[in-house]
């Protein structure tokens, strides 16, 4: 007797075509909102693109690239935005890490400072960046009012004014939200963690830092992984909070290439360059992420 | 018999009435019929303005529809990124009949498509007969067409703090921006103030203060043809000079870079600052603050022989096929950017009465109601003689290519400030921001 298709787990063309049916508003959907955007830009970046926007202008090629390329403003907005990825994502992973640990211990109030967790990564990054502004304000700022307390310094300092302290503070501003986001990632983590796992090898005499290094540490790879490469992609494309509180300010201090895209596309209406810096900081923002994934298989891989 | 008399020597019941329907039916649309529109528009108008004081933009507009006008749907959106936004809208297909805008981004709306050529227009040129000659190039380019209408007008001002020059010994307001240097240096020697000048030094308006210091020290910027000539003025390097000495000496705060013009009126309402400037506007935001020093402040010309900044948001009228919808949207304009149908300024003069601003017509500033609207402490006359012959529009901003300048103009300034260019390489980076933005694509 000839086996059911059912029963013998084949699909037939008519699920095939029905699971096809279930997929496509969602593919749709997503290509709609991913692909017809990407399409357009790339298209932009290779015109001269008029002001209104009503037709693709002339074609250019490569040559809104060249200019981008060729531009000192852009190798300065691009190192400016390497610097800020790179404290955003090293400080928001480390102190995310941190408080994850932190609320993984018994403690009276623990269930009260999870709650509270949430707050900074419940607000909106524009809403930071304006609360950090007035923070940081030179004049009326808490911030000086906490380190003239401490005795760190002897007068109120405007931090945003300065161009060596600008970046500094915007870096801060954005970790202090993003840290909560990578906190929470990692405390559900650990919460799956066995607790047996830890409690055997303290049997065994591991110390705090050896169970963190060969336990927790390996068991939160790959919420780690996530973490960081959510880091990666919201570093490099972070746009509200720097806007909100220096506008790429002062000077071009804080002009990371969002903001600088942010300025070609609406400021000065060049949308074949601003399309241009879009798909160069896109391919960045991907490689980025790829390559944190890489190094860190990577470095899962290599042999004890 | 009787009946035959009165209807023969009088009016019977039904004369009456009619005669009467039609006296208080002529009295209750009298009112109306001198402020319609010429066109019966049916339908409703669309207007865009930024957030400043959006009850105010919608009571005008509503008086103006309350005269037998059609509605206006008035949308209001933050002055901060309003140009981005309103770009981002007309780029999408939204029809905005009535739209605020900057006067340097106007011939490239019209350029684009997006706001209409005003020539033509019933009235159009008696508007611009009215203006102040000084304030026409603002309004109409190079080639005689009519681009936008007066949204409000301003000059740049010097706002002292009069108490604080005479404990310092100083005679008199600066006027020049080497008195501004050395009153400032006074003040802050003597310890009256730490950091005695502000001004709204943001990358954005570091353009506008661009001409009003090249202005004060009788520079032109840029020649008929849109050439910038400033390079070729030996002065201009030592504006730039007295700008970054300005900022690095401490006597303008280190904050004026991201400060916004609320916080600046603040500094001088609590005396944190003795001199500001910006638009004469900002007197009333002073003043209105109550601070301690408010009553302190004065308000004077700034340039001395020579000249200061005369600025102008516009109106600027959308691309409206249809005839009749056209028509009402101008005769909005008109009513907004100008007069109302009796020839009085409404609107300008709700808006002196709100913050103080101006219009740049000279008949603005001798009509009764407006003198009355204004604060006593503005000097209207001093004000207008400003207008007149103590200011200049910048031709150059109505060039489709300015706007690419004008958004470079930040970076280059505030590299000079920070220390981070010498006024000699200021003046090629801002020449060749001019050249390479006449020439098309750059960042």
């Amino acid at each position: 007797m000839a086996a059911s298709p059912i029963s013998s787990g084949a699909l037939t063309r008519g699920d095939r075509l029905f699971g096809l049916k279930l997929t496509a508003p969602a593919g749709i959907i997503l290509a709609a909102l991913l692909l017809v955007p990407t399409v357009l830009t790339v298209l932009y970046s290779l015109h001269d693109v008029p002001a209104n926007g009503r037709s693709l202008g002339p074609f250019v090629g490569l040559e809104n690239y060249t200019i981008v390329l060729g531009s000192q403003v852009f190798w300065r907005s691009a190192w400016v935005t390497f610097v800020f990825s790179l404290g955003f994502v090293v400080f928001s992973t480390l102190i995310g890490l941190a408080i994850a640990l932190l609320l993984n211990q018994r403690f009276i109030g623990r269930g009260l400072a999870r709650a509270l967790l949430i707050i900074p990564w419940a607000t909106p990054w524009l809403v930071i960046g304006i609360l950090w502004k007035w923070f940081a304000d030179g004049s009326v700022g808490g911030l000086n009012a906490v380190l003239l307390m401490l005795g760190a310094t002897t007068e109120y300092y405007d931090f945003l004014a300065d161009p060596n302290s600008a970046l500094v503070i915007t870096i801060v501003a954005a970790v202090w939200r993003q840290a909560s986001f990578a906190g929470i990632l990692l405390l559900a983590g650990l919460q799956t963690l066995p607790d047996d796992l830890n409690e055997a090898a303290s049997l065994d005499g591991a110390g705090v830092f050896q169970r963190f290094r060969n336990i927790t540490l390996p068991w939160l790879k790959p919420a780690l992984v996530t973490v960081t490469v959510l880091n990666v992609i919201y570093a490099f494309l972070q746009f509200d909070v720097i806007f909100a509180m220096t506008q790429g300010g002062p000077g071009d201090a804080t002009q990371v290439l969002s903001i600088l895209i942010y300025r070609q596309l609406f400021g000065v209406t060049q949308i074949g360059l601003g399309s241009a810096l879009a798909v160069i900081l896109g391919f960045v923002a991907l490689a980025g992420g790829l390559l944190t994934v890489k190094l860190l298989y990577r470095a899962e891989r290599q042999p004890a | 018999m009787k009946s035959k008399n009165a209807a023969a020597g009088g009016l019977d019941r039904r004369a009456f009435l009619k005669a009467g329907g039609a006296t208080a039916l002529a009295a209750i649309l009298a009112p109306g019929l001198a402020g319609r529109a010429e066109a019966a528009f049916s339908g409703s108008l669309d207007m865009l303005a930024w957030d400043f004081q959006p009850d105010t933009i919608k009571k005008l507009v509503g008086e103006w529809t309350a005269k037998g006008n059609p509605a206006v749907n008035v949308a209001v959106i933050p002055n901060l990124g309003f140009s981005p936004a309103l770009q981002t809208r007309l780029r999408g297909g939204d029809a905005i009949d009535l739209f605020y805008n900057f006067a340097y981004n106007s011939q490239k709306f019209v350029d684009q498509g997006w706001a209409a050529k005003l020539n033509g227009l019933p009235g159009v040129d008696d508007m611009v007969a009215d203006m102040y000659e000084s304030a026409r190039p603002a309004y109409v380019n190079a080639a005689g067409d009519i681009i936008s209408a007066p949204y409000f007008s301003a000059v740049h001002m010097m706002h002292y703090n009069d108490r604080m020059l005479k404990e310092a010994g100083i005679a008199a307001a600066p006027q020049t921006l080497k008195e501004i240097h050395d009153a400032s240096k006074i003040l802050k020697d003597k310890k009256i103030v730490e950091n005695p000048y502000v001004a709204y030094w943001v990358k954005e308006f570091c353009e506008e203060y661009l001409h009003t210091y090249l202005l004060n020290e009788g520079i032109t910027a840029f020649d008929a043809a849109g050439k910038p000539v400033f390079a070729d003025d030996p002065k201009t390097e030592g504006v730039f000079e007295w700008w970054q000495t300005m900022y690095q000496d401490g006597l303008a705060p280190k904050s004026v870079l991201n400060d916004d013009p609320g916080k600046l009126s603040n500094q001088m309402a609590q005396g944190d600052a003795a001199f500001f400037v910006l638009h004469h506007y900002f007197l009333s935001s002073i003043r209105s603050l109550n601070g301690p020093e408010s009553a302190n402040v004065m308000q004077g010309p700034i340039g001395g022989s020579n000249h200061t900044f005369q600025i102008g948001e516009v109106l600027q009228l959308g691309q409206i096929a249809d005839e009749e919808r056209r028509n009402a949207a101008w005769d909005l304009m008109k009513f907004y950017g100008w007069k109302d149908s009796a020839g009085k300024f409404t609107v300008f003069n709700q808006w002196a009465k709100a913050a103080g601003l101006a219009a740049p017509y000279p008949g603005f500033f001798t009509d009764p109601d407006v003198i009355a609207a204004f604060p006593d402490y503005f000097d209207l006359p001093m004000i207008s003689k400003t207008f007149e012959t103590g200011s200049k529009v910048v031709p150059a901003r109505t060039l489709p290519w300015y706007p690419d300048f004008q958004a470079k103009v930040g970076d280059v300034v505030h590299a000079l400030l920070l220390g981070q260019a010498t006024p000699k390489k200021t003046v090629e980076d801002l020449t060749a921001a001019a050249n390479s933005a006449q020439k098309g694509r750059s960042l």
